[in-house]
Order: structure tokens, then sequence, then C-alpha cells
């Protein structure tokens, strides 16, 4: 059976038919409920591009704020002031994940279908790609944790941490510069391949960056 | 139409504030004090005492005096066993809300802090009566809290308004209502830090201020660190033993008068003990020190190097101590802004706030940030983060939850604020148990539970089983707040505390006059170069006129006699007029010669 998507909703005020991108009826200007399968992106105004001008997504933010904040619905009916709430968080919600390009790629994925899936297991196993520099990594670490437990000083390990970093820190700059020509590609109008690479360099990425994460807080200790 | 006004509900001081053709003002009472001391005092026969009076009798009947509630807002009574060491009040209560002891009463802090906003209210509908206002009646207010508040401290306060029969229109951080008061929107755009120091907590917040808008960018904090520490660092200089409760408060007053002292001068005396302002410098700077790593990580989180914050404000009673404003400085390399007075400038932007919230003003917009993470327990005790700290308000977040054992139709949430990863070391918010889950195979139902923090920063919790779209009824256990139950029956009892009359009243305003009169007194024959004054301009025996006049209203003062008060009010008034022209011409004097007053 075909389906077929609403394009319109309804205005619980006045009755009249909006646009599903709407904040507002444009028949009574009442503030509508938020649709059901808003998503972050149409919800600002934005096409689903990776490359988004930080000035103009503030300045959309705070004119919606403007718009939608409980802080002016306080007179309003309770109707309107749970679609303000709603509005308004959902707001937030879009800004904070669209604001950082990591989780604007983590949520473009999930619009597409193509969440990354599994994610406390997934996120422990090592990438085939990485297997080398992590494994050179570990023993290393390891011989930096036993020079530390033996009590020798900050000086004689740090540095040799540092070096020990290094390839891995290289390889995250080259998955970040990666993540920048997909998302260009993806931005020109790639279609599921660019999403698959995005989406495997996405997981990689984020295995480094818990990795070296991981390193910085046990030896802060 | 009746008033809406809005609150600063500090640790020591409370203000209540409205707006008045578009400018926040102070209510003040006849002599001008718009400070309300946050202290309560109870009588054996059930008189309440709030304020001046109550801080008086902090040194006749300490056992019977509550102050500096704040810091037990939203807490059990563990929270805060290594801090009761010289509190003259009992405290009490078994796991959940902490009790205050007086006589034979038991108080919650909220209902400690109600009769603080009871007395507000009565002084803002006192003052709309005395202006001629058709409708005096104070029903709504707007309350703010430190930003580091968390949901149960928050929470609790929004309670003590209920309690005092106050709708409360919102709960807004202190250092978010002080940019308001500021108004930097007309003046700047740019980044804003707000350092705020108060009797017992600490924020700093990061703004950005375009287009009238004040997002905050992130907050920080300590809601255990303020004026009350130093006080305490003070007091330990001259505690030497055990001591009554009331020489205690003895000690402790004279702790907050040198403290205010050195503010001005090199040096003062504490209880016959010389204290140099070296010497209290190197005593605060741990405590000064430990406001100084939250505003590192609050410029970490809001992604902005000190060197381009635009303005630095102050505010917060502490922030008048010299080190703390020289130690602000030199973190953000900017001279702080201190216009307005830090005492009053919260209040000020709470009525701002109000009046936006009243009449749909859209000129400025707050855009705040929950200032702690929320999460849930997961297996083993860690902590699972649902909303980030710093996000900004309102916001939401969901979890998907199933069951483990076949048609089981409840499940146990354990909803938790922080950042620390074990369960254990974060602040248990409430347990919430989910029902009327239909009866299905183990891991099939699939609960979402949706988390929002409204816009005070408030959580509430919502679920639904997705197969079926039952919703779920959300019971809520909060860890350390009050049940909705026990605010209602808290303020059917508040109307049966009558309040103090009338004429009870006005003894308590010639107090407070007579106060105002002997600490002015007192500071003037504390002046280091008193000894140099009498000799050179007082007539013979003056001094010792004033010495005695002092002494007798200090004895009158405690009557229950006006006329007898003020009678010595004013004798004291005239016997000190001349020694108060001399110090004057003194000091304009030393301004003319280019010479500080405290170096002579």
């Amino acid at each position: 059976m075909p389906t077929t998507t609403p394009t319109l909703q309804a205005c619980r005020h006045c009755g009249a038919g909006a646009p599903l991108d709407a904040h507002f009826c444009p028949q009574c200007t009442k503030i509508l409920p938020l649709p059901r399968h808003a998503d972050y992106f149409a919800f600002l105004g934005l096409t689903r591009k990776l490359n988004i001008d930080a000035a103009d997504l503030e300045q959309r933010f705070r004119t919606l704020s403007r718009q939608f904040h409980p802080d002016y619905f306080y007179n309003a009916t309770p109707a309107e002031r749970r679609a303000s709430l709603e509005q308004s968080s959902y707001l937030n919600d879009a800004y904070r994940t669209l604001r950082q390009p990591i989780s604007r790629i983590e949520y473009l994925l999930k619009l597409e279908g193509m969440a990354p899936s599994g994610p406390a297991e997934a996120a422990k196993q090592v990438p085939p790609a990485l297997l080398e520099e992590v494994f050179a990594l570990n023993e290393e670490l390891d011989e930096i944790r036993d020079l530390r437990n033996s009590g020798a000083p900050h000086e004689a390990w740090r540095p040799r941490l540092e070096r020990a970093r290094q390839p891995i820190e290289v390889k995250r700059i080259e998955h970040e510069q990666q993540l920048q020509t997909l998302s260009a590609q993806w931005d020109a109008g790639g279609g599921p391949d660019v999403l698959r690479a995005l989406r495997d360099q996405f997981l990689e990425r984020n295995y480094i960056h818990n990795l070296l994460d991981g390193i910085e807080r046990e030896l802060a200790q | 139409m009746s008033k809406v006004v809005g609150i600063d509900l500090g640790t020591t001081n409370s203000l209540v504030a409205w707006v008045k053709d578009g400018v926040p003002q102070v209510i003040r009472d006849r002599q001008g004090d718009g400070l309300v001391p946050s202290v309560v005092s109870f009588e054996d026969e059930g008189t309440v005492h709030v304020g001046r009076e109550a801080q008086r009798r902090l040194l006749t009947e300490a056992q019977r005096t509550v102050y500096s509630v704040k810091r037990f807002m939203g807490k059990g009574r563990d929270d805060v066993q290594d801090e009761t060491r010289h509190f003259p009040f009992r405290i009490g209560g078994d796991g959940g809300v902490l009790r205050i002891g007086v006589g034979d009463r038991e108080f919650t802090p909220p209902e400690i802090s109600a009769f603080v906003l009871r007395e507000l209210k009565h002084r803002a509908e006192t003052f709309f009566a005395e202006q001629g206002e058709f409708d005096n009646e104070v029903d709504r207010a707007v309350i703010t809290v430190p930003a580091y508040f968390n949901d149960a401290q928050r929470t609790a306060t929004r309670d003590a308004g209920r309690i005092a029969g106050l709708e409360v229109l919102r709960i807004i951080n202190e250092p978010t209502a002080a940019s308001l008061a500021y108004g930097l929107d007309k003046r700047h755009a740019g980044i804003i830090a707000v350092y705020d120091l108060g009797g017992g907590t600490f924020d700093i917040s990061i703004l950005r201020v375009e287009d009238g808008v004040f997002q905050v960018l992130s907050t920080n904090g300590d809601t255990h660190l303020g004026g009350d520490d130093i006080d305490l660092l003070l007091m330990d200089l001259v505690l030497d033993g055990p001591r009554s409760p009331e020489a205690v408060q003895e000690i402790r007053k004279a702790a907050i008068q040198a403290k205010i002292d050195l503010s001005e001068r090199d040096e003062t005396t504490l209880q016959g003990r010389t204290v140099t302002r070296a010497e209290f410098e190197a005593l605060i700077a741990p405590v000064v020190e430990r406001t100084l790593a939250p505003c590192r990580q609050a410029l970490a989180d809001a992604g902005v190097e000190s060197s381009s914050i635009d303005e630095v404000v102050l505010v917060g009673g502490s922030t008048r101590i010299p080190l703390v404003r020289r130690r602000v400085e030199e973190l953000f390399g900017k001279k702080p802004h201190s216009e307005l007075n830090p005492d009053e400038v919260v209040a000020l932007g709470a009525a701002v706030q109000a009046d936006i919230l009243m009449t749909g003003n859209r000129e400025m917009l707050l855009l705040d940030v929950t200032p702690l993470s929320l999460g849930i327990e997961t297996m083993g005790g860690v902590t699972s983060k649902i909303i980030m700290r710093n996000s900004t308000i309102p916001a939401t977040g969901s979890e998907m939850f199933t069951t483990a054992v076949d048609n089981q139709t409840a499940v146990d949430i354990h909803v938790l604020q922080g950042e620390r990863e074990l369960v254990a070391d974060n602040r248990s918010l409430a347990r919430f148990k989910l029902r009327g889950i239909p009866p299905m195979p183990a891991g099939l139902p699939r609960v979402r539970v949706q988390f929002q923090i409204d816009a005070n920063g408030i959580l509430s919790v919502t679920a639904s089983e997705l197969r079926t779209e039952i919703e779920q009824t959300v019971e809520v256990k909060p860890s350390y707040g009050l049940t909705d139950e026990q605010v209602e029956q808290m303020l059917l009892d508040s109307f049966e505390n009558a309040e103090a009359d009338f004429a009870a009243r006005l003894v308590i305003e010639a107090r407070n006059e007579a106060e105002n009169v002997i600490h002015a007194t007192e500071k003037s024959l504390r002046a280091p170069d008193i000894d140099q004054i009498e000799k050179e301009e007082l007539a013979a025996g003056e001094r010792k006129k004033i010495e005695s006049v002092l002494a007798g209203l200090k004895m009158v003062l405690n009557s229950s006699d006006r006329e007898t008060i003020q009678k010595w009010t004013q004798a004291l008034n005239d016997t000190t007029r001349h020694l108060a022209e001399v110090m004057m011409n003194r000091s304009v004097q030393a301004a003319l010669s280019g010479k500080n007053v405290n170096d002579m």
C-alpha cells in the first residue's frame, strides 16, 4: 500500500492548514505544536548540508528564540504554553547538535538511516585500519605505566608518552580532514556511498578520540 | 491588578524589587533600608521575628534563631555534617530533607525561607499601600538562585515561594539577573563574565550579549563558598575554647564588622586583637583561590580565552573585598564593573525578568543553561548522561528502557545530577517508578522516558511505551525534596502562624533605626585616628559622653518601649553630630590634599 507523507498540519487553534515546517499558524498566528516528524535542519530553515556558517546559525537561533521562548507565553493558553516549551526545547537541542561538526555528522547519519549502531561495544573494537598504531601504542603505554608505577618522576615518562601519542594524533588529524572532505562531497550532492564512508570515518575518529581521552585521564591522576 | 516583584533570596540578606515605568528599583522600609537579613527567630509562645530583629536576637536567643538557611536548601543531613559546628540551632532529620530544630519545633529549610519571603511580600505590600496603589497584593514573584544550584535546591526554593503564598513565575540565576540589571545589551555586544561571590555561594557565568539576547555560554561555581567561610576564618582567630552560643554569635558579628572594616582600612580590631589587611588577605587567600578554578573551567566550557572577555561584572557583598577585586582583575585582565550596588543588582534583575514575563516585552531575552549534567543510573552503578551541562534551557533528552523479566510491568529509574562517572559521586535527584507497562516477554517493551528541563532549570519526566503508545505514570520520590502534599500542608499551617502585630512592628522599626545610629557611632569610635581627633577637635568629656549615651541606647535597645528607644536614638544622634562633622571635614580635607583617609 503506498503511503503518502502529509504536507500540512492542522492548527489546533483555528483548524487552518499550516506547512509542516511552519512554527506559527499562517491564519491565526498562534504558535503551532511541534510536528511529530520534525528535523533539526528543517526546523532551523536549513537544508541537510554539513557545512554550516556559524554566524548564520547563531543568528537563526537568536531570531527563533525570540519567537518561541516561554517568557513570552506566560499569559497565553495552556496549549500555547506547552507548544512554546516544546518548540524552544527543540530549538535548543537543534542548535546544540548542529553547532559542532561532529554531532552534526552523527545527526545527519541518523536522519539518513545510517545511525552508527551498537554504540558501547562497537566503540571498543579496534578499527582494522588502526590496528598497527594501536598495537604499538599499547606496548609503549604498558612500559610507561610500569615506569610511572615504579615511582619515576613526571619528567621521566611524560615526553615518552607525548612521542607515543604522536602517530595516533596524526591519524586523528587525517580523520578530521577526511571528514571535512566527505562533508563537502555530501554537500555537493553525494549519495549513500558518501554517507557510508562518512560513517566509517566517524566511528574511527570517535575511537581515536576516546583512546586519546582515556590516556589523558589515566595519566592525569 | 495585583503586583509582581523580583526577589533575591540571599544567604545573608534578601531583597525585593519591582519595575516602575520601565525602571527597576529596590523596595525599602521607612528608614530606607533595602536589605532584610535572612534570619528567622522564634519566641516560645509562637511569635516569629524576621530580619533585623531576628538578627539582634542571635545575640540573646541564639538557639532559637536560624540564619544562612540557604546553605541547607535541597540538602540531606549527611551533606552538612562538617559545617554545623558554629550553628546555634539543631540540625536533624533522618534521610531525605534535613530539619532544623528550634525549641520543640522543627522546620524544613523551605519553611524557614518562606518566613523571609513572607516578610519581603509584606514589605512590598506595605510599600504599595503607601504609594496609594489600587491593588497592593503581591502574589507572584521571580526568585533568584545561584546559577550552580542543582534541581533539588531550585525545587526547594520554589517550594519556599509556594509556602509563602507566592506563585513563583520563574526561578532565574543570580549572575544572569545581574547582567539584565546592568542593561549591558544597550551599551555593548560582546562576551561578559559575571563573578558572583555572595554570603554562602559562588557563581561564575560567561554570557554572550547580542541583539538584546543574553545567552549564557557556560556557568560554574560552588554552592558552599562565600562570605560565611571568610567569617569563620576570622572567628577562629579569636575563638579559643568553648563558648555559649550567644558569645559565639557576638564574635561572629564582630568578625563580620572587622571584615567590612578591612575593605576600607588597613587595620582594625577584632575582640581587642589587631588585624591588619595584609594578615586578613593571607588568611582568606585560599578562599579566594577556590573561586578561580571554576572561572577557568567556565572559560574552557564556553570556548573563550580570558583575553576575549569584554566586560566583567561583580555581584555579591563579598566582591567588596579588595583582594577579591584584584584577583578577578588579574584573571580577566579587565577592570570589573561595580557601578551598581553589588547587594542590590540581583534583585533589580529579578524585577526586570518579572516585568518581561508580565508584559511580554521582547526587547531583552535571557537564555540560560543547566549548570550540571543530568543522567540516570545504569548497570554497575555508572551514570549515563542524558542532558549535558551548559545546555541551553529549556532542554530535553530521552532514553529507551525495557524489561528484564517476562510480564514485568514496572521499571525503577534513578535520576542523578553531576559530572562524575560513578552514581555514588553524583547528586541523587529522584527515584522514579514507571508503572503500567503492558505485560510482554522480557526485552520486548520499548519505554521511552523523556526528561524535560524547563526554563527554571527544573526537571520533569514523562514516559510512554512505544509499541502500545500507552502513557506511563511516573511516580516521583525526590531524594531531598518535599512532596506536593507536604508543601500544601505547610502553606495551610502558615496561615495559623499569625504575623507579628502592628505595634510589635513599630517597635522593631525603632530598633532598626537605633541600630543604624549605634553602628555609625561605633564605626567612628573605631577610627584609627580617633585619639588624635579627640585631642585636637573634641571638647573635654565629649568622647566620654558619646560613649555613655551609646551604652544607654544599647541598654534600652531590647526593651519593647518604642518611645524610650526613639528618645535614646535621638540623644545619640545629637551627641554625635559634632564628631560626625569633624570626621567629615577631615576626610574632605584628606581627599583635597590627595591623601587617602586610611593613610592618616
